[in-house]
């Protein structure tokens, strides 16, 4: 078997789950954004978002601080620089393989 | 609310989140209602052009227009857009920062607008423009492929489809540039619009949630 499917086996695995991809993906996509942008464009439920961005904080992917603009409660959500590193390698693993 | 069934699995990220960023930017009708607005700008100014003669206050007014209106109306779009979803909408929309214009592929862009220019103002001079038809249906089939590839959506790619129609069938009428243009710019902006209302009306009467 080639060397470079084997590396799949090291794959991050909270990132390769499809939702957290989704989240991850659009973060580095943007310098930041709330809670209310990621459930809009993801089309994931709220409690399901929530659930996987707090996994996503937990190893450190992602950075959650909790602010208001005005009135409105924001949860505004950012990618780490771990968060970056993580999705680069993914992203080369990934193409690699395929 | 259900979940969205994932997206397949994408090796590409980047792509994924350009494309889920689109939709979500699309999704409450206000950049093509700005869209729509500008079309019909664009087409009320080349419908002045046409009915009064050269040289006379209006079609003056109309050059004048062209030159400080619709700049104004495409780089001020999105701005107002932002404004608009900051004040009224932050509470369905969400709120994002984006990333820094990247500055290589604004110049790419400013390259590719400069070298046409250029080409078109030869063509001009040279007298080697093909017929007005021709440039109508290719202009309705270009307003139709950025429709396609900026929506992302059903209604863009039907929006599409019906203005290159109609601008064939404007083309195939025999209609002079200007006129033609008036016209197609016209019915793609009144389409735009009213699809783009439709499109914020609706989402206006979405339920909003209670935050997490």
């Amino acid at each position: 078997m080639s060397a470079k499917i084997l590396r799949l086996a090291e794959i991050d695995r909270i990132i390769h789950e499809p939702a957290r991809l989704m989240i991850v993906a659009l973060l580095a996509a943007v310098e930041e954004a709330d809670f209310q942008y990621l459930h809009q464009s993801t089309g994931l439920t709220k409690g399901n978002l929530s659930v996987h961005l707090s996994r996503l904080e937990e190893a450190g992917y992602v950075a959650i601080e909790k602010t208001f603009r005005g009135k409105y409660p924001l949860t505004i959500c950012r990618l780490t620089e771990r968060g970056r590193e993580v999705l680069d390698q993914y992203k080369k693993v990934m193409k690699a393989a395929l | 609310m259900e979940n969205a069934p994932t997206e397949p699995m994408v090796v590409n990220a980047d792509r994924m989140a350009q494309r889920l960023m689109q939709r979500a930017y699309n999704r409450d009708g206000l950049p093509e209602i700005a869209a729509g607005l500008a079309l019909l700008a664009s087409a009320g100014l080349l419908g002045m052009q046409v009915l009064y003669p050269r040289g006379s206050i209006v079609n003056r007014s109309a050059d004048f227009g062209f030159a400080l209106l619709i700049p104004v109306l495409i780089l001020g779009s999105q701005w107002a857009i932002k404004q608009v979803r900051r004040r009224y909408l932050i509470e369905r929309v969400g709120y994002v920062v984006p990333k820094p214009v990247n500055r290589l592929r604004v110049g790419a862009a400013f390259c590719v607008a400069l070298l046409t220019a250029v080409a078109v103002a030869f063509a001009a001079q040279r007298r080697i423009f093909p017929p007005d038809g021709w440039i109508l249906a290719e202009i309705a089939l270009v307003l139709c492929a950025m429709a396609v590839l900026n929506g992302r959506s059903q209604r863009f790619v039907i929006g599409g489809v019906l203005v290159a129609v109609a601008g064939v069938l404007i083309a195939l009428r025999g209609a002079s540039l200007d006129a033609g243009m008036a016209m197609l710019f016209g019915f793609a902006g009144a389409l735009a619009l009213l699809s783009g209302s439709v499109v914020l009306l609706r989402f206006l009467r979405e339920p909003t949630e209670a935050c997490e």
